[in-house]
């Protein structure tokens, strides 16, 4: 049976692809939807949803359009979660890679900067960083990927120790290759499964962290962002709570869809790695 | 001969990613009770899913037809309990296989053709010309069971053996489920197990846990399990393969040993033709899922019928054989 | 002069607070094109020597001289550039190649890494190699896991060969596959070793092959030499009491009428 029609089979991915499915078809579509700025002032402020059908979920305080914002949003959210957790990624296989295959005091450096970072909560680095450098969304990326490459980095250690022990890197070595081709074209890609299983979590946290740093204002101040609008519904929540409670809505949706299909890719995968 | 077990039209094909790959293809075989009989065959031969087939470990995703009758004395069931949680003597074989296992259906589908007021193989009337009595104690619906019935010994120890528990227990676990012992039964019966396969110092070797014990000693704890329960059928899986030369000797030795005291049948698979002729009264050749050649080891190795027994009994290097090298190359 | 002299190799490991010497004071010699096994029981120590031989692990003790030079002393670039001289051949093929690799690039290694060929040269290179060790050429483009087993070792060998090496480590290259394969793959090493003079350090447990394929023989018995000389002569008459129960154990074929 191929992937596809074992991963087709699980209903919850299939809920997750489908809900994945809208978001992405909702980031894509926003320019063309919504060609103005989406924090232009659109109407009236504080247009409740589905009285005017060219505002069909109405305006914010400001009098903008929430349906292009929450699109917008979209947007921001994808390409935040999927920069953030590929840099976590990439710095973690990185780090953990030359930390488990030179050994020695390499890798003692190596674990204890990332103990270092381990301890300090992930937001809370976050949070700092963009304090200190302030808020844009390059620097919203690396500061969700500061906080987040530690648990990659010890998964990617763990599977290098044990891979290090197999008869094809002394193969590698006897024919002369350099330590770092070894480490990274040889040990590196078989290193990786473990390693990916993990990126859904890291998406579906780096959306949240994206979300949390907006709603405190830290986001990208020229960019729609679902935290931002939260903040923004926020003081009007008794009179108008649909403002906060609709990119709620949306950031509950994303992070599962991205969960669940992440882990029925995991699935599937392991699943086929495991007859063959 | 009295057979312990039939094989008629034994065809088993494995399924994966959509391909159908025959691993066995109509096999016709006897294995008569109390002979040691071996099953030679290269890699991918089908040695092992004959094995398998045979002790009703096959996987789920296999599909087999043909038939399977086992002519064995109805076997005590009253001190039987649930089988325990690990059964350290029945685990799956490296590779090929997926791991999830069911009862073999070859049983299944005999006991439905069969009419169950009838319990008459096709092989009874047959089997009852050939040989003197016998018919009386015979039970052809009789469905064996693996650790009671069957001994399993397979090509790596430690995969058969549970890491986390002492070897002392994983001996008497299968002697508890399976003869109706108390526990400190069980246990006596580990240690004079251990004795029979001649670990040394026995009673430190019962607390002792697998990783202790070098690879020989793993592969005698693991055939003290497989003949805790006292079965008719020892089945070892390229059982010494693993192991140097001189401990090969040693299990060897003591898998003959074994048999001949307690009268049990021997499967020996292997693709060392050498040392299943050193073993074995009777040999059957495999080759790419079909039995090639089957009869008394003098015949295989004196007289092969065909050609590819040949060219395995000439792959043979012995102690005797005139070396590859030619001696003038060297000048050195 | 000799290709390749061991004297006094230690190497020991600690194991549960005990140290022992898996490696115990050992010296061989192996000249130009000729073959010298190692055989003992497992746990002797063959394999270890390969690997302090090929500079895999550091020896506590004792010297390797390789080609007139003192290999123990070589490290970095120096130690990678003379490697292409010191291959080696694994028992398990399958674990010995990367489980992503195609053919073509396990062979391409070689060639590319000590600048053999240039890169549009090397498809010609690896096609010839693979002839040389009696393959298709088709069979470049297939990944390590869509070959048979012999097939894997072939290939092995023509990576081992493909850096013109004087002296190839082989651990167990044998015992892993069938016995039909067995004899050719022993047939090609041989007409390497007439053609193209690669010396041999053979290990293996099976006194039979050895035999039929060793120049010498070094029999092993807890990290030390229990006895050593003519491999004909060794394992037709042993000294040793391992030597003595190797060839015991060593399974007979009693063929009348071979
Ligand atoms: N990395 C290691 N750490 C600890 N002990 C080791 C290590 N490698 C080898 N040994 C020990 O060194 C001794 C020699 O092992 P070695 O692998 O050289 O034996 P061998 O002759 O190749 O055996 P085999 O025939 O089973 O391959 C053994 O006692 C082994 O347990
Ligand atoms: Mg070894």
């Amino acid at each position: 049976m191929s992937p596809l029609r074992r991963f087709l089979r699980k209903p919850e991915a299939v809920a997750g692809a489908i809900l994945l499915a809208a978001l992405v078809a909702m980031a894509l579509s926003a320019p063309m939807l919504f060609p103005g700025d989406p924090q232009a002032i659109a109407g009236p402020a504080l247009l409740p949803p589905f009285q005017d059908w060219s505002l069909p979920l109405g305006t914010d305080r400001l009098g903008r359009d929430v349906l292009a914002e929450l699109f917008y949003g979209a947007r921001t959210s994808l390409a935040v979660g999927l920069a953030a957790a590929a840099a976590a990624l990439a710095i973690g296989s990185v780090v953990g890679t030359l930390a488990g295959f030179a050994g020695g005091l390499v890798d003692e450096v190596l674990m204890r900067i990332t103990d270092a970072f381990q301890t300090v909560p992930g937001f809370l680095l976050a949070l700092a960083f963009v304090s200190v450098v302030g808020p844009s969304l390059g620097i919203v990326v690396i500061a969700i990927a500061l906080g987040t490459w530690t648990g990659p980095a010890r998964v990617a250690r763990a599977e290098v120790l044990s891979i290090r022990e197999r008869d094809y890197v002394a193969g590698a070595r006897v024919i002369g290759m350099h330590p770092l081709a070894i480490a990274f074209r040889e040990v590196l890609p078989n290193a990786l499964p473990p390693v990916l299983a993990m990126s859904s979590v890291i998406v579906a946290a780096a959306i949240l962290t994206e979300a949390a740093l907006s709603f405190l204002g830290l986001g990208d101040p020229n960019r729609a962002t679902w935290g931002g609008m939260i903040a923004e519904g926020r003081a009007v929540l008794r009179t108008a709570p649909f403002l906060s409670i609709v990119p709620g809505i949306a950031l509950v949706l994303t992070v599962l869809g991205v969960y669940l299909a992440g882990e029925g890719i995991v699935e599937t995968t392991a699943v086929r790695r495991g007859l063959s | 001969m009295i057979a312990l077990a039939s094989i008629r039209d034994l065809t088993v094909t494995y399924r994966r990613d959509g391909n159908e790959v025959a691993a066995l293809k109509t096999i016709n075989l006897d294995i008569g009770a109390g002979e040691r009989l071996a099953i030679i065959g290269e890699s991918g031969s089908g040695k092992s899913t004959l094995a398998l087939a045979i002790a009703g470990l096959l996987p789920a995703s296999s599909r087999i037809e043909g038939r399977l009758d086992w002519f064995l004395p109805s076997s005590p069931s009253s001190g039987a309990k649930a089988p325990p949680s690990v059964l350290p003597d029945i685990s799956p074989p490296r590779g090929e296989i997926t791991p999830s296992f069911r009862l073999s259906p070859i049983t299944e589908i005999a006991s439905k053709e069969l009419p169950s007021k009838l319990p008459i193989s096709p092989l009874a009337g047959e089997m009852s010309g050939r040989t003197e009595g016998g018919g009386t104690d015979r039970q052809p619906k009789f469905v064996p069971l693996g650790g009671r019935d069957i001994g399993f010994v397979f090509q790596d120890p430690s995969a058969s053996l549970d890491p986390v528990m002492a070897v002392g227990k994983q001996i008497a676990e299968v002697a508890y489920t399976h003869l109706g012992l108390t526990w400190p039964q069980a246990y006596a019966k580990a240690k004079s197990l251990l004795e029979r396969v001649r670990l040394p110092d026995p009673d430190s070797a019962l607390r002792a846990f697998p990783h202790q014990l070098s690879g020989g000693q793993k592969q005698r704890v693991a055939i003290a399990a497989a003949i805790a329960a006292g079965p008719k059928l020892l089945i070892a899986d390229e059982a010494t393969s693993a192991l140097d030369t001189i401990v090969q000797a040693e299990i060897v030795a003591l898998i003959r040993r074994l048999v001949a005291e307690d009268g049990m049948t021997l499967l020996f698979i292997s693709h060392d033709i050498a040392l299943a002729a050193e073993l074995a009264e009777r040999i059957a050749v495999f080759r790419h899922g079909e039995l090639l050649e089957l009869g008394p080891t003098a015949q295989i190795v004196d007289a092969p019928t065909q050609a590819y027994t040949r060219t395995l009994l000439d792959a043979h290097i012995g102690l005797d054989a005139t070396p590859l090298l030619n001696r003038a190359g060297l000048n050195a | 002069m000799n290709l390749l002299t061991v004297s006094n190799l230690t190497k020991r490991y600690r194991r549960g607070g005990k140290t022992i010497a898996a490696v115990d004071d050992i010296s061989f010699h192996i000249e130009p094109g000729e073959t010298l096994a190692l055989a003992g029981p497992s746990g002797s120590g063959k394999s270890t020597i390969a690997r302090l031989v090929l500079r895999l692990i550091e020896p506590d003790a004792g010297h390797i001289e390789f080609e007139g030079n003192d290999f123990l002393a070589l490290s970095g670039a120096a130690l990678r550039q003379r490697r292409a001289r010191l291959q080696m051949v694994f028992q398990d093929p399958l674990a010995a190649f990367n489980p992503r690799s195609t053919v073509a690039r396990l062979l391409d290694d070689p060639l590319r890494i000590h600048g053999i060929a240039a890169r549009a040269e090397r498809p010609r290179r690896i096609a010839a190699l693979l002839e040389r060790v009696g393959l298709a050429a088709d069979l470049a483009p297939r990944a390590i896991h869509e070959i048979s087993g012999g097939q894997r070792q072939r290939v092995a060998i023509a990576r081992a060969i493909a850096t013109k090496p004087s002296l190839i480590v082989l651990d167990e290259a044998v015992s892993a596959l069938d016995v039909s394969v067995r004899g050719q793959i022993l047939e090609l090493l041989l007409d390497l070793q007439r053609q193209e003079r690669i010396a041999y350090l053979f290990i293996s447990h099976d006194l039979g092959v050895v035999r039929a394929i060793a120049h010498r023989v070094v029999l092993l018995e807890a990290g030390e030499i229990a006895e050593c000389g003519d491999a004909r002569t060794v394992i037709d008459a042993p000294q040793s009491a391992i030597g003595k129960a190797l060839v015991a154990a060593a399974p007979r074929l009693n063929r009348t009428r071979p």
